[in-house]
């Protein structure tokens, strides 16, 4: 078992360096398909070796046909495998950053530029595989690969296996992708952390908020916005909402500063600022962040609950866990 | 009773199960027959039980039950067949094994076991036969479980729906070049890896022992023996004497070839004409070649002639094997006889069958000479109440004196086994010796079938002065059997096979095309062997076909067979012609590329454009009206020229 181990180790270092790292999208090409037979395909192999010797004994002509004719199929089918891959596109789709401790997810695209389906294709990484699955002529499909996740920072998952085993699994062709796909990973919020008191002079936190003196100009909607601020004259131009922003002086909204959380642990002090966010925007506030060299002003929406917590994530990050 | 509708996973489960099931089915289809009625009826019995309860959820049985059947069955074998080795047992094992596998088939590997016992049964069924009708059932089977083998090894629950059947055809004929390369280079050994075939399988055909009685059994089938193509004309009727086993020693009911051999050759002086052929001889499982009486030369290294004339192979036949000969129908053999060969062939058990030894002295007594005498013996059965039939009555222990005594009705054995006695008895060497006499002529490949049903016995004598010389009593008493043939003697009888097709002349003509298809095959496949690939390799410009010119000739073949599979896959796997509105637009998501504006996964092509307005508002009217003409293009019912040359007019213009 562990020259096993040692030889896939092996394996692994030689293909990395063979391939180099790998771009967005990746056409499977030739020079990068390994294919061995399964265990499947070496019990056919012994069966076919059983069955030649006993024609070639026996002097059975048909037999020995027979034997040939279901090795040529074992060598069809070896070509139809490594087919199988060839010539498809895999490209790294983005990553859902989860919080510390749920899986990330992510997404690798397969399209298939040619015109015989591919069948049963696998995306295996480190522990985690998405089930089978085809990709018809000129499609694309999304594999997902949930990488568990154990602490804050990011997550970086460096190889990726496209497998198949179509057809009749005698074969199981491969080949890696070193995408090297980044995720951040959210501190784990805290429970229950009751929010600061949201008045503009705690401890210099509140912020100018753009006020509704002065029209600045037009931005997309987001869900929390006022509807007020909806600027339906060109909604009833263009079909799109968007909403007038203005400039000015305005009451101070809450921001979040770490340096506000007390506590000795930097990871529990980001978790309650995890947990601040988190729930700032479920009940559809606005709110900023401050974190020593960073500051985030107050906006409302999902993009800032973004903002804010991939900022958490990254601030004094450890280096990445590799999936 | 209706069934409530499965669950998808479970159909697909029954599905998978069907599939397997059906490919043994059809694997097991040519032993059904052969094996004991037992074996095949437990295997319908589980491939059935297996169906019902997983269409039902019924339980599998528990590892109990299945370890108590797997005893069960193994002790059948055992009593069945008296061994779990030789080609019938195990047979029947690999059948029995199989039904117990499918009775706890449950993930994909079991199911995978199965087709591989069915592929191994495909097999089984070439040792036993490797005819047409054979192949023609072998071919698809394989097919089939190859095509079981595509079903269970599907591991993505959703997907195109390959027809398996039809996937697998194709994939089959893919490989079909790969394996006409291998069956026409991969060199065939001379020999076997390890002993000689078992010889104990039951196949229907002369032995190397003669009860009375087995002949007749012999004549009601009609299967082939074997297969002569003669170089110049085939000798008339009466000449077609093939000699098979020579039987020395009685015991008063039985002739056996008998332990007692020489390998001493008597001298055969020959006159007239030879006759050159060419055999392809059926598995008979017995060591003896038939070849016409007197055989001067044959297929060097194949066979050795004993003392008795007989040809002999080192080991049993067991495959359809050819061999050429010459032959001269008149001769004198084995002017001089060794005083215990002499003894050999004067040999009578001791006290058994008085009455006919009474019988002979007598006549001999009274005849003149040993060819008076002979000939007195031959009128007796033409002149006196005897009959030559194909259900003679049982014989009791004496059996010749029964035979000439009592019941006075045989077939060609007793005859030969009653004269022979009385040669004997008279002091004149004598034997049995069995064959096969006349043949079917086949017109329409022009060659001679001789079947199972032309089985024949007759008798030998030794004068001295002339040697061997042979005397057929069943022409003293049925002269047509031997003049036109076994049909002539038995017109009206229903007895005999064919009787219909003897008849129609349409079903005589299809006979001889089949029986016709079955000769080029034997010639072509079955008897493709190394002398035949020799020959290929010499044809295709290798001066000596040695490992070199195999190696050569297999590397070669190979390469091309695969290449022609590469380019096969090739074709079928070829890029889709992309449409042009779509290399324009994607030109155009490059070009935005290329400034970081990157067309995200899923985002629509009319999303995209919003975002591209909404990054770069110089750049949105150009982008939303690139975007609007590609999807005109795309999704109207009819695209028009003009909008193409719009679309790419803009995507020349656009320039971020």
């Amino acid at each position: 078992m562990r020259i096993r181990a040692r030889l896939d180790r092996l394996t692994r270092e030689w293909i990395r360096r063979r391939q180099g790292p790998d771009r967005e999208a990746v056409t499977l090409r030739r020079g990068r398909i390994y294919i061995l037979p399964t265990r499947l395909g070496a019990a056919f192999g012994l069966m076919l070796f059983a069955m030649l010797l006993g024609s070639l004994n026996y002097a059975n002509n048909l037999g020995l046909a027979l034997t040939f004719l279901l090795a040529a199929l074992g060598v069809a089918a070896m070509h139809a495998c490594h087919r199988n891959l060839e010539a498809l596109v895999a490209r790294a789709a983005g990553a859902e950053p989860p919080f510390a401790g749920n899986d990330a997810v992510f997404r690798l695209a397969i399209s298939n530029p040619g015109r015989a389906p591919r069948c049963d294709l696998e995306a295996v990484t480190t522990g985690t595989a998405h089930a089978p699955m085809s990709v018809a002529a000129g499609d694309e499909s999304v594999f997902t690969l949930r990488v568990p996740t154990r602490r804050r920072g990011s997550v970086v998952l460096d190889r990726i296996e496209v497998a198949t085993r179509f057809p009749y699994g005698l074969f199981r062709a491969w080949a890696v992708l070193h995408p090297a796909m980044h995720c951040l990973v959210y501190p784990r919020p805290a429970a229950d952390s009751p929010m600061p008191p949201q008045s503009p002079g705690l401890a210099g936190g509140g912020t100018r908020r753009r006020g509704e003196d002065d029209f600045a100009g037009l931005k997309d909607y987001h869900p929390g916005d006022p509807p007020r601020h909806i600027a339906w004259k060109a909604f009833a131009r263009s079909n799109e909402l968007l909403v007038k922003e203005f400039s000015g002086d305005a009451e101070a909204l809450p921001v979040f500063d770490l340096d506000d959380v007390p506590g000795p642990e930097l990871e529990a002090r980001l978790s309650v600022l995890a947990r601040w966010i988190v729930d700032a925007h479920a009940r559809g506030m606005t709110f900023g962040l401050r974190l020593p060299g960073e500051e985030i002003p107050p906006e409302p929406g999902d993009a800032q609950r973004r903002r804010c917590l991939a900022a958490i994530a990254r601030f004094d990050a450890p280096a990445p866990d590799v999936a | 009773m209706r069934l409530p509708p499965m669950s998808p996973e479970r159909e697909a489960g029954f599905r998978r199960l069907a599939w397997t099931t059906a490919g043994l089915v059809a694997a097991l289809g040519p032993h059904l027959l052969r094996l004991q009625l037992w074996v095949s009826a437990f295997v319908l019995a589980a491939c059935a039980w297996r169906l019902v309860a997983e269409r039902r959820g019924w339980p599998m049985p528990s590892a109990l039950v299945r370890g108590l059947i797997a005893a069960g069955v193994t002790v059948g074998v055992v009593l069945g067949y008296s061994t779990i080795t030789g080609l019938d047992g195990g047979t029947a094992l690999l059948a029995l094994m199989s039904a117990l596998k499918l009775l706890e088939t449950r993930n994909a590997r079991d199911h995978t076991v199965l087709i591989f016992i069915g592929w191994f049964l495909c097999l089984a069924s070439f040792f036993y036969a490797q005819d047409v009708a054979t192949a023609a059932w072998v071919l698809p089977t394989v097919w089939l479980l190859a095509a079981a083998l595509l079903v269970v090894s599907r591991r993505g629950a959703e997907g195109p729906a390959l027809p398996p059947f039809r996937t697998t055809g194709t994939m089959l004929l893919k490989a079909v070049p790969v394996a006409l390369v291998l069956f026409m280079f991969f060199p065939r050994i001379a020999g076997s890896f390890w002993g000689a075939p078992s010889a104990e399988r039951a196949l229907t055909g002369l032995t190397e022992e003669m009860s009375p009685g087995d002949i007749s059994d012999l004549t009601l089938n009609d299967v082939v023996a074997f297969r002569v193509r003669f170089s110049g004309n085939p000798p008339p009727p009466p000449q077609r004497y093939w000699r098979g086993p020579v039987l020395n020693e009685f015991d008063g009911y039985t002739w056996y070839r008998g332990q007692v051999q020489s390998i001493y050759r008597p001298k055969v002086a020959h006159r007239g004409a030879p006759v050159d052929y060419a055999v392809t001889l059926e598995p008979t499982g017995q060591q003896m070649l038939f070849a016409l009486d007197m055989v001067e030369n044959w297929t060097s290294g194949f066979a050795q002639q004993s003392w008795d004339f007989g040809l002999r192979t080192r080991k049993p036949v067991n495959a359809v094997i050819r061999y050429d000969a010459r032959s001269y129908p008149t001769y004198r053999a084995g002017e001089y006889l060794s005083a215990a060969l002499r003894n050999l062939s004067l040999q009578l058990p001791h006290s058994r069958n008085p009455r006919t030894v009474e019988l002979a002295l007598g006549m001999r007594g009274a005849a003149a000479s040993d060819a008076a005498f002979i000939q007195a013996v031959l009128n007796l059965f033409r002149e006196q109440e005897f009959y030559y039939t194909l259900t003679p009555p049982g014989l009791a222990r004496d059996s010749v004196d029964d035979f000439m005594f009592n019941t006075r009705q045989g077939f060609c054995g007793h005859y030969a086994s009653a004269f022979t006695t009385m040669m004997r008895a008279a002091g004149i060497p004598a034997r049995v010796v069995g064959g096969y006499q006349g043949g079917d002529w086949n017109p329409v490949g022009g060659y001679l079938i001789v079947r199972q049903s032309h089985a024949h016995a007759w008798s030998e004598v030794w004068l001295s002065g002339e040697g061997w010389r042979r005397v057929d009593p069943t022409g003293a008493v049925a002269p047509e059997r031997i003049e036109r043939g076994i049909e002539a003697s038995f017109a009206e009888s229903d007895l005999l096979p064919g009787g219909l097709m003897r008849d129609s002349p349409l079903f005589w003509q299809a006979n001889m095309l089949w029986d016709n298809l079955n000769a080029q095959w034997n010639d072509l496949i079955v008897q493709f062997d190394r002398t035949a690939q020799d020959e290929l390799l010499l044809n295709l410009g290798f001066d000596d076909p040695g490992w070199q010119a195999f190696a050569t000739a297999l590397g070669i073949g190979l390469a091309v067979a695969t290449g022609l599979l590469a380019l096969w896959l090739a074709f079928e796997f070829r890029p889709r012609r992309t449409d042009p509105a779509a290399m324009a637009y994607r030109r155009f998501v490059g070009r935005l590329a290329r400034r970081g504006i990157e067309r995200t996964v899923g985002e629509t092509p009319r999303d995209f454009a919003k975002r591209v307005r909404r990054l770069r508002p110089d750049l949105g009217t150009p982008a939303l009206a690139i975007t609007e003409t590609y999807l005109r293009l795309r999704y109207e019912p009819a695209p028009t020229a003009a909008d193409l040359q719009v679309l790419r007019a803009l995507v020349a213009h656009f320039r971020p």
